[in-house]
């Protein structure tokens, strides 16, 4: 083993970006949320008023409403794509025709920019000029719409999602696939495993830790998603689809309400960590450690 | 027997293709339609084509300059993070450095924050503080490409360590104790390893510069403005430009398509083993 | 004449390809007077900061650079979105920075900024600088829509540079088709012709939406800006429709310690205000179904597609909808005309108690915190010259100087329009731009969540105006306005 400080060193530029860009901004934040601060209020300045806007969040019906459709949609969304993220990578390890073009064209939901995937799903399910819409009712009489139907504009954003960014997790997860070693599944094959059990016991724990890392991405990417929902119905139809994201952005954004936009953003950024960091201590830390 | 299997993996994966390929095919669409005729019952099958907008779009020099700054942010970004995560979770794994679990953990808290709110500090600190003289860092390509460090970063981070942990560990002692170097270690055992992971997070890690929005909107305004900021253009109070929007994204895909096929090869050349049976 | 019409009209598309060469077609007066000028700022760039529309583009594309030619000095004009032109504005102005020497101001910003002192006093600072004044530059010369961008002072702090009404326009092809008149008369017993009252208004658009259903055709009565999650929807409901019922300035009394709500003598509830929204939500629900997700935008696609056959749209889409035949499929069938309005609202509107509809636009103001303030105090004046206003109206259907309305092509233009410039001429004085508050967009955010509930029909019309009128106090105490 190598002395420490060849470590140290290796992580001292991601330290120091991290630090200058990362942390600084979050200490202002933090700072922030601490104050009463609308520049267009009668008194612009910065004016500390404790935990004021804590304590006025938890009061607050417009954010619990958004906390709760959040969490809903952020379940459904990364639970599908998991799953089906997984099942294609799957696919993609075994061998067949045209794998690298179908591989390519898998991926490029990727390179679309979230202003553009709103867009085009926003042309697609407008009421009566989009195809989606034209097509349901033509051919199973459903009358989508998504400017009256609270279900219908949630359920596309989560289809959306999952069109957007599946391929994220079969990618990540094809790499994690593709570096693991072929000793035990050749001896579980020996000892007469069944499939269900070689992936139970044997594939998942080996995956796990990448596969954790990518509901952590996908976690943390959905619970922020603005562009896209900004762009295809707004938040609404009402509140429908007023995510986190959507709802500290019209906070700070047009309403200029810095003060009180930074609490919203402390106690999600602080709901996130707990999430994440109790999904993390219980399932990739101790593994880390033994290695 | 295994003939069948083919057809049904092709039809399969032919189904996944339409339904991945047809809100794209529904891009190009708008992009060979004028404004107009978006607002009536859409057909699905295109039968006339409208190039103007392609025709605009080429002879836009403002959006060239922005194709520019955007693959020169999105591919220095990328290739710095993916250079540093890897760099970094090298240290993570092999080192046992005081609380280095809780500094992994820690690196992903960067990613998570509510990118509307974080605006305002950065906008502050790259006016303010971190200014060289009459250099500032924003508005200039260094500056995005460093900012978009902190959720690209961790991101590269996460998604390397899991690989390079996956990597024998006896592999660089028993080179350590041939007497090779730190240096030949990392560049010559490790690296080839785990080029799968590396070339994974380098196309996503690329992918997430490429399409950042909100940043690149508020920290650049004349020299380093990304294409991203150049679609928001067209979302005006006059009227929503779908068509051109459309155009632009149908070009973006082409450095996207040249850079993921270069990229995605070693993806297929990391594999040790042909399949995973399960 | 077509010809002429059609260039006209796609201006903006071609200076994107050659605004040199329309540069150089403009002469100046005093070319001379401008050299010297801006000797003084040799080596200066200007950086401004504007929403891209057309009005806008004409300025970064054509007059930069011509203003460059004339006088060396580097414009560059940052053209973005609604949403992140406003932000930046602020961002740079709240922190000092100064890398704006023009911000756009729109006419409801321009409150919050003179507020907090943002702007600097174009009046008093020509006065200041008599040699830096061009001999063409007047005040006098701007139309009444300059009255919005005075301080107190009565001192101008911004130069404007694009206005609008929204006016009601209808598709003459189909007023005027024999056939239709006849079963319109045959149904209801009346005439057809543009409505003036609401009344009229809503059986035309009745007449049309059950026209369209049983010809088969793509077609209904009416449009609606009534997006269910856009705040566009809340600013047709009380900038173009609760007015026309009397309603005005948002329902709020300024004099009355921000009122909003009946109780404390405001009007945002009142029997009126929800009479209005009712018959806007009547009117929503005849219109094509896309109008839950229609903002201006849309609005303005949606009658140029021909789906609807009267509407209330803003003039800087008239422009566009009545000539460009590569965007609108109704060109040369649309007709002006002044929105349909309750008794007694034209009366009010008159005596200029009241307005009858929205007064839109915007003007380019000079932020204290700039380093080139006197370099931008010349291309200010620049843009406000009477000889380059003739092809910046027809490019952006946009009219600032009283002048302009005369010249041949804004006439050619007025005559397609369906007389639309001749209106904003003539009655431009009964519309009016958003009131004067300094807390715009805080009371719309604070208020929009309840609205669109009121739209998607969660709550009832009344329930939801009391619930806003009660939001928009509460917001307003926050903010420290209401005592």
């Amino acid at each position: 083993m190598q002395s420490n400080r060849l470590g140290w060193i290796l992580l001292a530029p991601t330290l120091v970006i991290l630090f200058f860009f990362g942390v600084v901004p979050f200490f202002y934040v933090l700072w922030l949320s601490f104050h009463q601060w609308n520049p267009f209020a009668v008194d612009p300045n910065i004016i500390y008023n404790g935990a004021d806007n804590f304590r006025a969040l938890v009061f607050d019906q417009g954010f619990l409403s958004s906390l709760g459709v959040t969490i809903a949609f952020v379940f459904f969304a990364v639970l599908s794509e998991v799953i089906l993220g997984y099942f294609l990578a799957q696919a993609f390890m075994k061998e067949f025709p045209g794998k690298a073009i179908f591989r390519t064209v898998h991926t490029l939901p990727l390179i679309m920019a979230p202003i553009i995937v709103g867009s085009i799903w926003k042309l697609m399910t407008t009421p009566s000029i989009g195809i989606i819409p034209t097509v349901l009712d033509d051919w199973f009489g459903y009358d989508l719409n998504i400017g009256t139907s609270a279900l219908a504009a949630f359920t596309v954003t989560v289809i959306m999602d999952i069109w957007h960014w599946t391929p994220l997790v079969t990618l990540t997860l094809i790499a994690a696939l593709a570096s693991l070693p072929a000793d035990p599944f050749e001896q579980a094959q020996i000892d007469g495993a069944n499939k269900r059990q070689i992936f139970w016991h044997i594939t998942l724990p080996m995956i796990a830790p990448a596969l954790l890392a990518t509901v952590f991405i996908r976690l943390m990417d959905a619970l922020r998603t603005v562009d896209e929902v900004l762009m295809l119905t707004g938040g609404g139809p009402g509140s429908a689809t007023r995510y986190l994201g959507v709802h500290i952005f019209k906070e700070v954004f047009p309403k200029t309400n810095y003060g009180y936009g930074s609490a919203v953003s402390i106690i999600v950024l602080y709901l996130t960590i707990v999430a994440c960091w109790l999904l993390y201590a219980a399932l990739i830390a101790p593994r880390n450690k033994k290695a | 027997m295994k003939r069948q299997r083919t057809w049904l993996y092709l039809l399969f994966w032919i189904a996944i293709s339409f339904l991945t390929l047809f809100p794209i095919y529904w891009l190009f669409v708008i992009s060979v339609k004028p404004a107009v005729e978006l607002f009536s019952t859409p057909e699905i099958i295109l039968t006339k084509f409208y190039w103007q907008n392609y025709i605009d779009v080429i002879n836009d020099e403002t959006l060239r300059g922005y194709m520019v700054n955007s693959l020169i942010i999105s591919t220095g970004n990328a290739v710095l993070v993916t250079v540093l995560g890897f760099l970094a979770c090298y240290a993570l794994s092999r080192f046992n450095l005081g609380g280095k679990e809780s500094i992994f953990f820690w690196t992903i808290t960067n990613r998570m924050a509510p990118p509307a709110v974080f605006l305002l500090p950065l906008f502050l600190l790259l006016t303010q503080v971190y200014r060289f003289g009459d250099f500032t860092l924003l508005d200039s390509r260094i500056g995005m490409i460093l900012v978009y460090c902190t959720f690209n970063l961790p991101f590269a981070i996460w998604t390397l360590r899991p690989t390079i942990d996956g990597i024998p560990k006896e592999l660089d002692e028993a080179a350590f104790v041939d007497g090779a170097s730190a240096w030949t270690v990392i560049t010559e055992i490790v690296f080839p390893l785990a080029r799968p992971g590396l070339a994974v997070t380098l196309i996503l890690t690329w992918v997430f510069a490429w399409n950042e929005y909100l940043l690149a909107a508020t920290l650049t305004n004349f020299n380093a403005r990304t294409l991203t900021t150049g679609l928001s253009e067209y979302v005006t109070t006059t009227g929503t430009e779908w068509g051109i929007m459309a155009t632009i994204s149908v070009f973006t895909l082409i450095p996207a398509l040249i850079i993921f096929s270069m990229v995605q090869r070693h993806i297929v050349a990391g594999l040790t083993f042909g399949a995973v049976k399960g | 004449m077509k010809l002429a019409l059609k260039l006209g009209a796609s201006l903006v598309a071609l200076s994107l390809l050659t605004g040199g060469a329309l540069a150089q077609d403009i002469s100046i007066e005093n070319p001379d007077w401008w050299q010297k000028a801006g000797e003084q700022f040799d080596g200066v760039t200007l950086r401004g900061v504007t929403e891209s529309t057309p009005a806008s583009n004409y300025v970064a594309d054509v007059l930069a650079p011509k203003f460059e030619e004339l006088t060396g000095i580097d414009v560059q004009i940052e053209t973005t979105s609604w949403d992140q032109m406003y932000d930046k504005a602020i961002k740079d102005m709240e922190a000092k920075t100064g890398i704006y020497d023009m911000v756009y101001l729109e006419q409801d910003i321009v409150y919050a900024y003179l507020a907090r002192n943002f702007l600097v006093d174009v009046t008093a600072a020509l006065e200041e600088n008599a040699d830096l004044k061009a001999p063409a530059y007047s005040e006098d010369n701007f139309t009444t829509f300059a009255e919005n961008f005075r301080g107190e002072n009565g001192h101008l702090y911004g130069i404007p540079m694009e206005a609008f009404i929204k006016v009601y326009l209808y598709r003459k092809d189909l007023f005027n088709d024999p056939d239709i008149q006849a079963a319109f008369k045959e149904k209801t017993g009346k005439d057809l012709k543009p409505a003036t009252t609401h009344e009229d208004y809503a059986e035309i658009a009745e007449f049309f939406t059950e026209y369209g259903k049983e010809n088969n055709m793509d077609l209904w009565g009416t449009t609606a800006q009534a997006h269910t999650g856009h705040p566009a929807s809340w600013y047709e409901y009380f900038e173009s429709i609760a007015p026309t019922f009397g309603v005005y300035d948002w329902g709020i009394d300024a004099d009355n310690n921000y009122a909003a709500t009946v109780e404390n003598g405001g009007s945002m509830n009142s029997d009126e205000a929800k009479a209005a929204m009712k018959w806007w939500l009547s009117m929503r629900d005849l219109a094509p179904p896309e109008s839950v997700q229609s903002t201006w935008t849309e609005v303005a696609t949606t009658f140029a597609a021909g789906r609807a056959a009267q509407g209330l749209v803003y003039g800087e889409n008239a422009a566009w909808i009545a000539t460009d035949d590569s965007k609108s499929r109704v060109v040369g069938d649309v007709g002006v005309a002044l929105p349909p309005l309750e008794p007694g609202v034209m009366e009010a509107a008159e005596s200029g108690e009241g307005y009858i509809g929205y007064y839109d636009g915007g003007a380019f103001g000079l932020p204290v915190t700039s380093k080139n303030q006197n370099a931008a105090l010349l291309f200010m004046q620049f843009m406000a010259l009477p000889e380059i206003q003739e092809d910046w109206a027809a490019a952006g259907s946009r009219v600032t100087l009283t002048s302009t309305y005369d010249t041949p092509k804004v006439k050619q233009v007025d005559e397609q329009l369906g007389g639309y410039y001749t209106m904003l001429r003539d009655d431009g004085r009964l519309f009016k731009g958003a009131p004067p508050y300094p807390f715009h967009r805080q009371v719309i955010e604070a208020t929009t969540p309840i609205f669109y509930q009121i739209l998607t029909g969660d709550i009832s019309p009344e329930d939801g105006l009391d619930q806003m009128a009660a939001k928009t106090e509460e917001e307003l105490t926050n903010l420290g306005y209401r005592k």
